[in-house]
């Protein structure tokens, strides 16, 4: 049969051809072909000939002798035949210019779209070449697009080296009638041979040859209409058996301009920004690899935009030896940049100078350094706020759609055009929006969207490049105009900030309007203000003010304007939050006030719970102040990121230290903790939508301290090395590389020694914390009532996590636990305060503690006594200007030693036990050495008890410190957790209330809605369920590759053994109830579209019920509503049988 | 955009009717030859009068699935009292306020599996009696005007019998994607439907 089928094959083939073949002349005027004939001496064992080896025998009786000399024959005559076709259908009329393909020879391999047949077309129209038959020889490019593993796997004797491309190459070749670099259409699958950081960024060499100069008024021309033409070129060598090498040139992909673009190599940019004499430059390097044939260089990058003239050059070397051989000329400039080595040298400083992220992070220092004084003056003032229980009046202030603003304002033709900012305009390319202004977002364009997708909605949407520099003047501007107007400004962003007006005479509306009138004047951009009695009503009537507008929502109105507006609006609201609150029905703030505060932190945790019943309300109680110091600096690069070996890895690595390095100098920091974070491709992730994103990836770090705080570069480089190579990774799965310091103290009071450096980074994170502090002191006045019985009986039972949250939730298993100490702020309790210490402290520092306390010091102090009072409101109204005291700058050191220096002496003690230190924290470790109770009660037996959310907020060393003297089993399984990914643990740790969380599963079916979203609900919903079937479905949705169809998950669970299912009874009718509901739910989802879905879904479940008795009660259950639905939209019934 | 839809649709079905055929072995498979379609080998009838009668019977479903009339398209196999034994439906729905660029190329692949899953379905369908004969029926959403249009006048009211059962449905392929949503399944007579044989007697 199968010889019978080959033969038709072939003759098929044939006749089609002579068909075309009737007016041939067979002319060949292509030297090339010529000389390929010559060259065909060993062919026929090749693919085509393994499938054929069965039918070798049949061809014993023909007039070839072998096989071998058939497939000879047979070749030849497909090449005359193609040859003789080419010369009909190939482009005449111009002779001089040289067709697209010329020289290159494509074998396609299996199924293609489009057809091999018409692939074949394509290169008999284009000067190209086309192969029935695998040789190494002639072929030079293999189309295919799709391989099965087993080629994957053994690529290189598949391949045997040559380019595997996608069919795309050739129809975007065609499209622009220009040769292309196959590089970045090579084949998806073939993960490894994706290009890579070390190709990007190696120069190997450059060649434009001299047909490139045809291209040459588009790369001359930096004025260019189009704003972003990018013209690469590139060599592709292919070295013939004649030696005769074929120089091809290539205009690079927009994908590879992307690329380029987007990985920042832009050093060229800079240089060649501005000087429109020179357009065009070729980096030279040398060949790092002469096995490089799965490589591309990118060069240079030509782009022409409005403001940076700059040229991609892309090459690509098969064989530098050749290409130094090859008859055309090459013409190449030494550049200015000289790479010798693998991998840009500047790639990471590249990559963060075009980063809008890394702009907005850094602007912050720079805003510092520059409003240092004005900020200063500020601080002093600051404490006085909470004296003056005035009408507060706060403005918030925004400017317009700031980045696309600032880049169009000197367009004013654009100013009701849309028109987005990016950093790359490639219509379809995956680069992401950055901002878009009004007009583009009635497109329905918004940030984070591809660009691709963005010019789908609105093709003539206006894209422009960052401009850092304007952004940064822009934003200077706006400040001055602000401070001009209030000394109490706080920063939010470059294009956003708070002013406390309430000292400020006049209708605070008024000096809105001046403000935004001076504001466009000077920066010829829009803002808007929202005015309020808070910072959080401010902020809202600014939404509602934009654009250019400005709101002012009085006292009066503020629960109006709350009830009806959306929660998501709120601060603090995320997609999360909002969904579950969407769960419980909630959709306004409004709706919001109904839920009792107790309620809400049952359900959403003591601080989102008193976050959204204060919100809610209107209620803020944050202070305008200051920028919040930073915890930690760093670095990291998650797009890009590809190594071929450990030398890139490294390379790589030393540049992160540099750019870290800076930027510590910058803030004028040192750290002391460095935590190397590692995104590692995930084995079944493919290769994600975003051009050279990281994709699906496993986190990992690795961190850790070093005594003395560092901003060296060699340091920083070898501490980064050593926490490298603790990851035992392949360097071929790393995506994402980010270097973070934390545990920072600023350069001038690092010599303070060492006994400091807790202290500060205590407060540092203390600092960083204010606001949840303000909060916390909410409650704690509460709360007071229970909080310091000061019985002097100190067993402190349980320290709860209120106060700071440095305090850990412990066992309570020490008997006499009569009295709790149940809220500690940060300030020590009176009873707390050690006398001696009191006693022997400096005036002014006594005065000062005196006036914190409200004047109870010198009562005590004249009392000499330790009996409290119900004080810890008015301490925890005061611990919160006292932190934020302790952040201000100048200050902070001071501050620091001023409030802890009476326990300085407790720590001096150095009591290594843990519960020294927690008590310690918590201020009120005077008297606990005297208590005399057994200190290994104070820990939890497993950390299981431990509040791993306060946990998480532990200073390193505490953390670390606790963890130690938990028992070693449990540590194990901990400790990694805790210390690498704080976010994942609550999910962990708090596993057990997820039998809360089922009592409400059976509100959530009824809405009907399980399928909504991606992951669709249902997933989250079952993936906490305590019902091990709901569980394996959820894991299940993830291992079946989170499509969202219900047949894949299915098809995986059929390789669980289902007997075992059976074995739980617990929730087994909701578990059936709920299943029934998402089945339900699921056809009448799909019936109308998808009813193969439906039916291979139903197939798979009949499969199931007849091993489990769960599923038979959900079948059938199911079934006639399934029926009753088909019976509806395709008037019959599924065929259901169990016979098949 | 709905004419370049329907016309691809209707391409797609004068294959796939021909593939049905010669599934199931209504003809020698010497009536047929290999061709290619969107990049697939298919069979093509070589037969003129076969070839013709699926060409000019989809074919002149054209204009009505572009005014998005049609609602079904089935190959009924019935034996020689008209009484149906398997139904091959297509279920079509056009969109025809679809207002972007059909990509061709995204309807071909979705199209394609219908005619890859065809070529693998015969062990779904009935053994068909001896003596049976096929037509091409066409269930329209509404009844055309006969006078508006002269194309109406080459459709004729069908004589085949229709089950007095909801029949059993096997779904073959689904496709849904804008601006076309095609289903294909087969419709076996319903296991309590009174068999043809005992009719007669």
């Amino acid at each position: 049969m199968s010889m019978e089928s080959t033969r038709s094959d072939k003759s098929a083939k044939r006749s089609f051809n002579n068909n075309r073949n009737s007016a041939s002349s067979n002319s060949n005027s292509n030297p090339s072909n010529k000389k390929k004939k010559t060259s065909q001496k060993t062919l026929g064992v090749a693919w085509g000939s393994n499938s054929r080896s069965s039918s070798r025998s049949s061809f014993s009786n023909s007039p070839f002798s072998n096989f071998g000399s058939y497939m000879v024959e047979k070749n030849r005559k497909l090449q005359n035949q193609f040859e003789a076709e080419a010369s009909t259908s190939s482009h005449g009329g111009s002779g001089s210019v040289k067709p697209i393909f010329d020289g290159v020879s494509i074998f396609v391999d299996g199924f293609t779209v489009p057809s091999s047949q018409e692939l074949r077309g394509y290169m008999l129209k284009h000067g190209g070449r086309f192969e029935n038959y695998f040789s190494r020889r002639r072929v030079t490019h293999i189309i295919c697009s799709n391989l099965p593993d087993s080629k994957i796997k053994n690529l290189r004797s598949f391949s045997r080296g040559l380019p595997v491309v996608k069919p795309a190459w050739i129809l975007e070749s065609v499209a622009v009638n220009k040769l292309l670099s196959w590089v970045p259409f090579q084949l998806d699958q073939l993960a490894n041979n994706q290009p890579k950081l070390s190709s990007f960024f190696t120069l190997k060499r450059s060649s434009v040859s001299n047909s490139a100069s045809t291209h040459a008024p588009c790369q001359v021309n930096p004025e260019a209409e189009d704003s972003s033409l990018k013209v690469g070129t590139s060599g592709d060598t292919y070295f013939s058996e004649v030696s005769e090498p074929f120089e091809h040139r290539k205009q690079i992909s927009r994908e590879s301009d992307d690329l380029v673009n987007e990985n920042s190599n832009a050093s060229l940019v800079e240089e060649t920004a501005g000087s429109s004499g020179k357009p065009c430059e070729v980096a030279m390097g040398i060949p790092s690899n002469i096995d490089a044939e799965d490589e591309s260089s990118v060069k240079n990058d030509l782009q022409s935009s409005h403001y940076q003239p700059t040229a991609l050059v892309s090459s690509n070397c098969i064989n530098n030896q050749n290409m130094k051989g090859s008859p055309s000329s090459m013409v190449s400039e030494p550049s200015n940049q000289s790479h010798s080595t693998l991998g840009d040298p500047n790639f990471v400083e590249n990559y963060f100078k075009n980063s809008r992220l890394h702009f907005i992070g850094t602007w912050r220092n720079r805003y510092r350094k520059r409003f240092h004084s004005l900020s200063n003056g500020f601080n002093c003032t600051s404490s006085n706020i909470k004296a003056s229980p005035l009408k507060t009046a706060i403005m918030h202030v925004d400017m317009d759609c700031f980045f696309v603003s600032v880049v169009i304002r000197n367009h004013p033709e654009l100013l009701d055009k849309p028109v987005a900012v990016c950093h790359s305009d490639n219509t379809k390319g995956t680069a992401e929006i950055s901002s878009a202004n009004y007009p583009a977002r009635d497109y329905g364009i918004k940030a984070g969207m591809f660009v691709r997708n963005a010019k789908a909605l609105c093709p003539h949407l206006v894209i422009f490049p960052y401009n850092f520099e304007a952004y940064e003047e822009v934003a200077d501007q706006f400040y001055n105009v602000l401070h001009k107007h209030g000394n109490k400004v706080q920063a939010v962003s470059c294009d956003e900030a708070f002013l406390d007006v309430t000292d400020s005479e006049g209708d605070p509306q008024l000096l809105a309007s001046k403000i935004r009138k001076e504001i466009f004047e000077t920066t010829r951009c829009t803002a808007s203000v929202g005015i309020a009695g808070n910072m959080l009503m401010a902020r809202l009537a600014t939404r509602t003010a934009k654009p250019d507008g400005q709101c002012y929502i009085p006292p009066e109105r503020v629960d109006d304007y709350l009830s009806q507006l959306p929660i998501k609006a709120l601060p603090g609201i995320g997609h999360v939050l909002e969904e579950k609150l969407k769960k419980q029905n909630v959709w306004t703030c409004g709706q919001l006030r109904m839920i009792s505060k107790d309620s809400l932190q049952k359900d959403f945790g003591l601080k989102t719970g008193e976050m959204l019943w204060n919100y809610s309300r209107g209620v803020d109680n944050r202070l305008v102040g200051l920028i919040q110091e930073s915890k930690s600096v760093g670095a990291e690069v998650n797009w890009g990121v590809r190594f071929k070996d450990l030398k890139d890895a490294q390379n790589f690595l030393s540049n992160l230290c540099k750019e870290v390095s800076l930027r510590l100098q910058g803030c004028g920091v040192e750290g002391r903790t460095f935590t190397l974070k590692i995104k590692k491709r995930r084995k079944d992730a493919e290769e994600p939508i975003k051009y050279m994103g990281h994709g699906d990836c496993e986190n990992l770090s690795h961190s850790t301290t070093v005594p003395v705080a560092t901003d060296d570069v060699e340091v920083l480089q070898r501490i980064t090395k050593q926490l490298f190579g603790s990851f035992h990774l392949d360097v071929k799965e790393i995506r994402g590389v980010g270097l973070q310091v934390s545990r920072l103290e600023s350069t001038e009071n690092s010599k303070q020694g060492l006994e400091r450096n807790s202290l500060k980074s205590w407060l540092a994170s203390a600092s960083a914390r204010t606001e949840e502090l303000c909060k916390n002191s909410h409650v704690a006045k509460e709360s007071s009532n229970r909080g310091c019985e000061g019985e002097g009986d100190e067993t402190l039972g349980q320290l709860c996590g209120n106060s700071v949250g440095l305090s850990i939730q412990m066992d309570s298993n020490t008997s006499n636990g009569a009295a709790c100490l149940n809220e500690v702020s940060v300030l020590p309790p009176l009873c707390h305060l050690d006398m001696g210490v009191l006693k022997s402290l400096p005036p002014e520092l006594f005065s000062e503690l005196n006036e914190i306390y409200g004047g109870k010091l010198v009562d005590l102090i004249a009392k000499n006594k330790g009996k409290t009072e119900n004080i810890n409101h008015t301490l925890s109204a005061y611990s919160h200007e006292k932190i934020e005291g302790a952040m201000k700058e100048g200050q902070a050191a001071r501050l620091s030693s001023m409030v802890f220096q009476n326990e300085i002496p407790v720590e001096n003690k150095a009591e290594q036990h843990i519960a020294k230190e927690v008590l310690a924290v918590s201020g009120a470790e005077s008297f606990v050495p005297a208590s005399g109770l057994k200190k290994t009660d104070l820990i939890p037996s497993s950390l299981s008890q431990v509040d791993t959310s306060v946990l998480q907020q532990l200073p390193e060393e505490l953390k670390v410190d606790i963890l130690e003297h938990l028992p070693a089993h449990r540590m194990q399984v901990f400790s990694p957790n805790v210390l690498l990914d704080p976010t994942e643990i609550p999910l962990e740790a708090l596993g057990t209330k997820t039998a809360e969380n089922n009592s409400g599963s059976k509100d959530f079916v009824l809405d009907n809605n399980l399928w909504v979203g991606i992951p669709p609900q249902w997933v989250d919903k079952f993936k906490v369920s305590n019902c091990l079937i709901l569980n394996i479905l959820a894991e299940m949705y993830y291992k079946s590759g989170s499509t969202g169809n219900l047949s894949p998950i299915l098809q995986r669970i059929s390789s669980v053994s289902l007997h075992q299912l059976d074995a739980f009874q617990d929730g087994w009718d909701e578990a059936m109830y709920i299943l029934c509901e998402l089945l339900k739910q699921y056809i009448k989802l799909k019936i109308e579209l998808d009813i193969e879905e439906i039916y291979v879904c139903f197939r798979l479940l009949r499969r199931f019920a007849m091993k489990s008795e769960l599923f038979i009660q959900v079948y059938n259950i199911v079934s006639p509503y399934l029926q009753a639905l088909v019976g509806e939209n395709y008037g019959g019934n599924l065929h259901m049988s169990l016979k098949d | 955009m709905a004419g370049e839809t329907a016309r691809i649709l209707v391409e797609f079905l004068e294959v796939a009717i021909t593939s049905i055929v010669f599934l199931k072995g209504v003809y020698p498979s010497g009536a047929f030859e290999r061709r290619r379609y969107m990049n697939l080998v298919v069979q093509r009838a070589h037969h003129p009068q076969i070839r013709d009668y699926i060409h000019y019977a989809v074919f002149g479903l054209l204009p009505f699935i572009q005014k998005g009339m049609v609602e079904r398209a089935v190959v009924i196999f019935f034996n020689t009292d008209g009484i149906p034994v398997e139904r091959f439906v297509f279920k079509l729905a056009v969109n025809l306020s679809y207002g972007s660029k059909v990509e061709e190329a995204d309807l071909e692949f979705s199209l394609r599996s219908f005619l890859i899953k065809l070529s693998v379905s015969e062990s779904l369908t009935k053994v068909l009696p001896r003596d049976y004969r096929w037509e091409i029926t066409a269930y329209f959403r509404s009844l055309p005007e006969a006078s508006a249009n002269k194309d109406v006048e080459q459709w004729i009211p069908t004589d085949t019998r229709q089950w007095e059962q909801p029949p059993l449905l096997i779904p073959i392929k689904s496709m849904s994607s804008e601006p076309l949503c095609v289903h294909l399944y087969i419709e076996h007579p319903s296991l309590s439907e009174p068999k043809p044989q005992s009719g007669e007697v």
